[in-house]
């Protein structure tokens, strides 16, 4: 089956989670002056910066992401794609009152936490009626359902939770701290970027012939993995939690193998933008796995918050605005240039990426990043604004390197 | 009618270019045969380097134009398979050689 031009929605629909995103990721990076070195992860401002930055930045730009992908993996068109028009619109306003929620007056975590819900239950529902109507099979049409019974699943108990913060409930919410960031840190966003990566990663690097296996196992581990530490930790059974997150890390170790695998059969060697951030984004969960271990094996509350910012800004953040830089070019190119190919020149997708800003972006988050993971660690909180002032800096790069993207050619039109 | 023959139908397509990797179609080796019927009208069987290519339904779209643009064909047909599937080998060298060297239309 094709994948014709109907089934790619229209710029002026992915936009809006592309920019927003990165607004969010901005605010992201000035919020962290709020926080200090010794911070815990329990603490009420440290789990509203990871709202403010997984909801708003990482969730945004994933599902304007899944709105162009969805369709190109599944190989058919979206069920609803007018669905992504009010998606943005509630995710933006939940995050914002969740963040708000934490940050001054716990009684608007319901609120926000049923906005959020809402959001998700409605892109939840648009790839699960696209999933049905599509014939393709493969591992990443696996990794993407199974990932979403884990966004629902993760928001479900987030959303408990944010009931109880609000005093509508009465749970004990550390008994269900666990199953919520497993389910949508492991279960949905790791998943998501484990089986987008099989379909990604080969194109970008024009990869073939690679052994898929690994890919297999490691979806396998997470499913299982998860699903183990969400059992465990809401029927209070500590030796199935533990089993879990060994299984999760084996996971992520033989996703590492798969990669190696992928990058050994790259034809592609240039090293642009997008693979310089990958690297580091690889090296980052590097760390973060040693860290882990380091935790596990007794080491102190430092180790994982430090494994955590490795994970989620180191890796995933890389991951994600390498990933920009591919997109955003191709979308603004598909919109405004393709319909002239035959017709007049039309630039390549490299040349519409400003190449000093997204250096800049790179270098400098990469510092921050590094800097701050080594403050998270020592407790320097010297260090750890150094980091945060550095990452600012390339957050500014970021907007700036998006909006140049997204303005590129608008003559033409 | 006039005979349009293979040759021109590969100059045409090679026309057109993939705009992420920067080079044409013929010299990525993703045309697998090119036929010229008896009344003029042309058949393309072709690849793409990617089976999830979300230009997939453009390029047939933009050989189909090439060719009726650039030679005295007025039909042509294209059909997209994955067998043999695509790998690297099956580019010029010129294109084996430019994608191995680092910085080649790197940003």
């Amino acid at each position: 089956m094709n994948v014709t031009r109907d089934f790619a929605p229209p710029f002026t629909l992915i936009a809006p989670f592309f920019l927003i995103g990165t607004l969010f990721y901005v605010i992201s990076m000035i919020a962290l002056f709020a926080l200090g070195s010794e911070v815990s992860f329990a603490d009420m401002g440290t789990i509203g910066w990871v709202h403010l930055y997984l909801l708003g930045f990482v969730m945004m730009i994933i599902f304007g992401a899944m709105a162009q992908l969805v369709p190109v993996v599944i190989e058919v068109g979206h069920a609803a794609v007018d669905f992504f028009y009010i998606i943005w619109p509630m995710l933006t306003v939940g995050t914002v009152l969740m963040v708000a929620g934490f940050a001054f007056s716990p009684a608007l975590l319901p609120y926000g936490g049923m906005i959020v819900l809402l959001s998700m239950v409605i892109f939840a529902a648009d790839l699960f009626a696209t999933l049905k109507r599509g014939e393709h099979k493969s591992i990443v049409v696996s990794s993407m359902k199974a990932s979403n019974i884990f966004l629902l699943l993760g928001i479900l108990s987030g959303f408990v939770m944010a009931l109880s913060f609000g005093g509508v409930v009465e749970i004990d919410p550390m008994h269900w701290l666990k199953a919520h960031v497993f389910a949508v840190f492991g279960g949905y966003v790791l998943l998501t970027i484990m089986g987008l990566s099989m379909v990604l990663l080969p194109m970008f690097g024009l990869s073939h012939g690679f052994n898929d296996k690994p890919m297999l196992w490691a979806y396998r581990f997470m499913v299982s993995g998860v699903s183990a530490v969400m059992i465990g930790s809401l029927i209070g059974l500590e030796w199935l939690e533990t089993i879990g997150i060994l299984v999760v890390i084996a996971s992520v170790v033989t996703y590492f193998y798969q990669i190696y695998l992928i990058k050994k059969t790259r034809a592609r060697k240039e090293n642009d933008i997008w693979v310089k951030s990958l690297a580091f984004a690889f090296f980052t969960l590097a760390i973060a796995l040693f860290e882990s271990v380091v935790y596990l094996l007794g080491g102190s509350e430092s180790w994982i918050m430090s494994a955590g910012w490795f994970l989620m800004m180191g890796f995933v953040g890389f991951l994600i605005t390498s990933h920009l830089y591919k997109i955003i070019p191709f979308l603004v190119w598909f919109e405004r240039y393709a319909p002239l190919v035959g017709k007049q020149k039309v630039p390549m997708l490299n040349e519409m990426v400003p190449l000093r800003a997204a250096n800049a972006q790179m270098v400098s988050t990469a510092t921050g990043v590094m800097l701050v993971g080594i403050a998270l660690l020592f407790g320097s909180d010297s260090l750890f604004y150094s980091g945060v002032s550095v990452l600012v800096v390339g957050a500014v790069y970021l907007l700036y390197s998006v909006y140049t993207m997204m303005q590129y050619g608008k003559e033409v039109l | 009618m006039s005979v349009v023959t293979e040759e021109e139908v590969y100059k045409a397509i090679s026309t057109v270019i993939d705009p992420e990797v920067g080079f044409n179609l013929v010299e990525m080796g993703l045309i697998y045969e090119v036929l010229v019927l008896k009344n003029g009208h042309v058949s393309v069987k072709m690849t793409l380097s990617t089976r999830g290519c979300p230009l997939h339904q453009m390029m047939i779209q933009w050989v189909q134009e090439a060719v009726v643009r650039e030679t005295e064909s007025d039909f042509c047909a294209v059909e997209i398979v994955w067998e043999p599937a695509w790998n690297i080998t099956m580019a010029d060298e010129s294109v084996q050689e430019s994608l191995s060297n680092q910085g080649i239309g790197g940003n």
